[in-house]
């Protein structure tokens, strides 16, 4: 049901308790490959992504992109499902082909229920309907440039800072303490777990744990926190669940 | 819509035909025959009349003695003409004539009777069995008179004619029954093709054509006139979805780069609160286009392109579970009692995301109209085959009169609109409960509102 649940495993966790947002990080810059032929739009991005210290590189149509993306070497890699002379559904085709496993987020238009699945199919790894906010589209392309790190094997715990989720047993303990959580607070907080020091934003927690793709009128996610929140944090010295404005929550252990 | 409930039309009127053709020509027969056999019996006595005037006059004129005597002459009239005779005394005894005795039925016949016998004559060396028409009286010294004729020949005439019209009437029948049986076979395969291609285009296939059999009857004018308006039906809905698709598509990139440009101007922080807060609510209209330029691309899709859309193994009872519990939350929120029934698993074939929103929908207007205090049940069950999720709420409910208008695009209650909303979000589920085969209810809960799913069997996907 949640493919991208069951492909991640968690790359840091948090025993390294390193300060490590998307603005601060030591390494190098990450690659990233934007193909998209609204040539406004993609300056504003390119913008936008370079103030979060990502090395972009633009290309306006398909099959330039495709020969941009096969030529050098991309952390991740946004294209529009809609391009000039190849679209972005056959450009992952095409990479898929020749092993190559760049990360690619699809930007999809508006109201086409089945190009997610579609996308999905031919080894697209993320989807994101237009006109979207420029942070949702971050933590996406962060949350794929870190999937893209070679993966752990399987693990049957997790721990981030004094929490710690037993995944077989189905048991969350802090500090010692044992915490009582309903079945989807357990599966809510373990895709925190796994993406600790991510940004998460409402719509990929309903996707990712809900798996709805559509984003529904009122806003159910923030109840659902604030009762998670309430179980994790409250009576702990300090709070593990952030929210971070206008996009949504982290997991992060700040000093 | 299946066909089989117009079945019987095609073979009724068939019926019906046969019905009224055997009617008509065996009465056409019938009436044949008993005229022709009134005239031959009228001809009979007529014969036989003339006779006993011949010879009532003989006796009138020689009495009993001219009488005999012209009765002996005549003897041998059997053999030629087939006329019999008998003059006999009161008490039957043979006086005259060429039979040998008074007819025993007869025996007791006063005065005039005509009357019917038969009489065995040998002939060719067997006997035969001649049926004798006869005119029976008495003459004034109390001696009887029989005067006959054989009638065999007319017998056999008229039993050949009855047969004839038997086997013409059952002929005929047969041949109308097997007539009717074919044409009602044809005009129902004709019909059932017509029905089917018709179904096809109904689901959104709007290429398909009625065939044309090349038989230049009136079906075929249906099939084409049919075609014609297809053509142009076809015509219509591409120019509409290419309008549609293409205004879409340029709203779709300046509401794009608005909302680029916005944001982008957000994150300069050297900008005056008012000037933000207008900015932000700007976006969040924005983004309310969006939703709702996008609802109705959903729409578009769900009734024009259904046929294209992915259709997978969704099990009814656990996404009402689960998006029963994904609100539940916002309900305490709201005061709302928000509950679900339904233990086995309902599987049909379905598209998991549109039947989600769908859902989602649903409960989303429930949460926004009914009341705090009350209550909102979600059931799934599975009831003669068909699948039923029902929504019931103890809120305003919808009037009666309007329980159809809102099912239609930006169609809205008067009473809500103040309600934020686009009036989309129950168009949206007609479209796709039609997209599913399944049909909508809005019923009364007393008091409330009840929105009944019913997915037909054929979407049912039953354990095997």
């Amino acid at each position: 049901m949640q493919p991208a649940l069951s492909k991640t495993s968690p790359v840091r966790s948090g025993e390294a308790s390193t300060k490590l947002t998307p603005s601060s990080r030591v390494s190098e810059a990450m690659r990233l490959l934007l193909i998209e032929d609204d040539l406004q739009a993609a300056e504003y991005l390119i913008k936008s992504l370079r103030e979060h210290d990502y090395e972009v590189v633009h290309s306006p149509d398909g099959r330039d992109g495709l020969a941009k993306a096969t030529s050098e070497r991309f952390d991740v890699i946004v294209a529009d499902r809609q391009l000039p002379h190849l679209d972005g559904l056959a450009i992952i085709a095409k990479l898929r082909e020749k092993q190559d496993r760049t990360p690619v987020l699809i930007l999809s238009a508006l109201g086409t229920v089945d190009d997610r699945v579609h996308g999905l199919k031919v080894g697209g790894d993320d989807y994101l309907t237009k006109p979207f906010a420029f942070a949702e589209l971050l933590a996406r392309i962060e949350a794929l440039s870190r999937r893209a790190a070679p993966a752990a094997q399987e693990v049957t715990r997790l721990k981030f800072g004094d929490l710690e989720l037993d995944l077989l047993a189905r048991r969350v303990m802090r500090d010692g303490k044992q915490i009582d959580l309903t079945a989807k607070e357990f599966q809510l907080l373990e895709y925190f777990m796994r993406r600790p020091n991510q940004i998460i934003t409402r719509t990929m927690l309903l996707e990712g744990v809900w798996n709805l793709h559509f984003d529904p009128q009122t806003n159910i996610i923030d109840v659902h926190m604030s009762r998670l929140r309430n179980s994790v944090d409250k009576g702990f010295s300090k709070p593990l669940i952030h929210t971070v404005r206008g996009t949504g929550y982290v997991l992060k252990d700040e000093q | 819509m299946s066909s089989s409930q117009f079945r019987l039309s095609a073979s009724r009127v068939a019926l019906l035909y046969v019905l009224i053709f055997s009617a008509g020509i065996s009465s056409v027969l019938v009436a044949v025959y008993f005229l022709t056999a009134r005239v031959l019996d009228r001809e009979v006595d007529v014969i036989i009349q003339a006779e006993v005037t011949g010879l009532v006059e003989d006796y009138r004129r020689g009495g009993l003695l001219q009488l005999i005597d012209t009765l002996n002459r005549r003897a041998d009239s059997w053999g030629r003409t087939g006329a019999v005779y008998l003059l006999a005394d009161s008490s039957g005894n043979r006086i005259g004539g060429n039979i040998a005795r008074w007819p025993n039925e007869f025996a007791s016949s006063e005065g005039h009777e005509w009357v019917e016998f038969e009489i065995d004559a040998s002939e060719h060396g067997g006997i035969v069995t001649h049926p004798v028409r006869a005119h029976l009286f008495r003459l004034p010294d109390g001696v009887r008179l029989l005067v006959g004729t054989d009638i065999l020949e007319r017998t056999r005439l008229a039993s050949r004619l009855r047969n004839a019209m038997l086997w013409g009437t059952g002929l005929c029948v047969t041949l109308a029954a097997l007539v009717s049986m074919g044409y009602s076979r044809g005009v129902r395969r004709r019909v059932s093709s017509i029905a089917a291609t018709c179904e096809n285009i109904m689901r959104g296939d709007l290429t398909q054509r009625l065939k044309i059999e090349g038989e230049r009857d009136e079906f075929d004018e249906l099939s084409s006139t049919v075609n014609h308006m297809l053509d142009r039906l076809q015509q219509q809905t591409e120019v509409l979805r290419t309008t549609f698709d293409s205004a879409a598509h340029d709203l779709r990139a300046p509401l794009y780069r608005a909302r680029v440009r916005i944001e982008e101007a957000l994150q300069h922080a050297d900008m005056a609160t008012s000037a933000r807060a207008t900015m932000e609510a700007t976006l969040s209209e924005l983004d309310r286009v969006q939703r709702t330029m996008g609802t109705l691309l959903q729409i578009a899709q769900a009734e024009g392109h259904g046929n294209e859309l992915e259709m997978e193994l969704v099990d009814l009872t656990a996404l009402g579970r689960e998006l029963t519990d994904l609100y539940q939350p916002e309900a305490s929120e709201r005061n709302l009692t928000l509950s679900f029934s339904g233990t086995d698993a309902v599987k049909l074939r379905g598209n998991q995301q549109l039947l989600a929103q769908a859902l989602v929908n649903l409960l989303e207007n429930a949460l926004k109209y009914v009341p705090a205090g009350g209550h909102i049940d979600v059931a799934v069950s599975q009831t003669e085959g068909n699948a039923v999720l029902e929504v019931a709420d103890n809120g305003p409910g919808i009037p009666e009169a309007d329980r159809q208008r809102v099912l239609q695009p930006f169609m809205r209650l008067e009473r809500d609109r103040q309600q934020a909303g686009s009036g989309l979000g129950l168009s949206l589920i007609a479209a796709v409960m039609r997209l599913h085969r399944a049909t909508i209810e809005l019923l009364d809960n007393q008091p409330g509102l009840k929105v009944r799913w019913v997915f037909g069997r054929d979407s049912v996907i039953r354990d095997s």
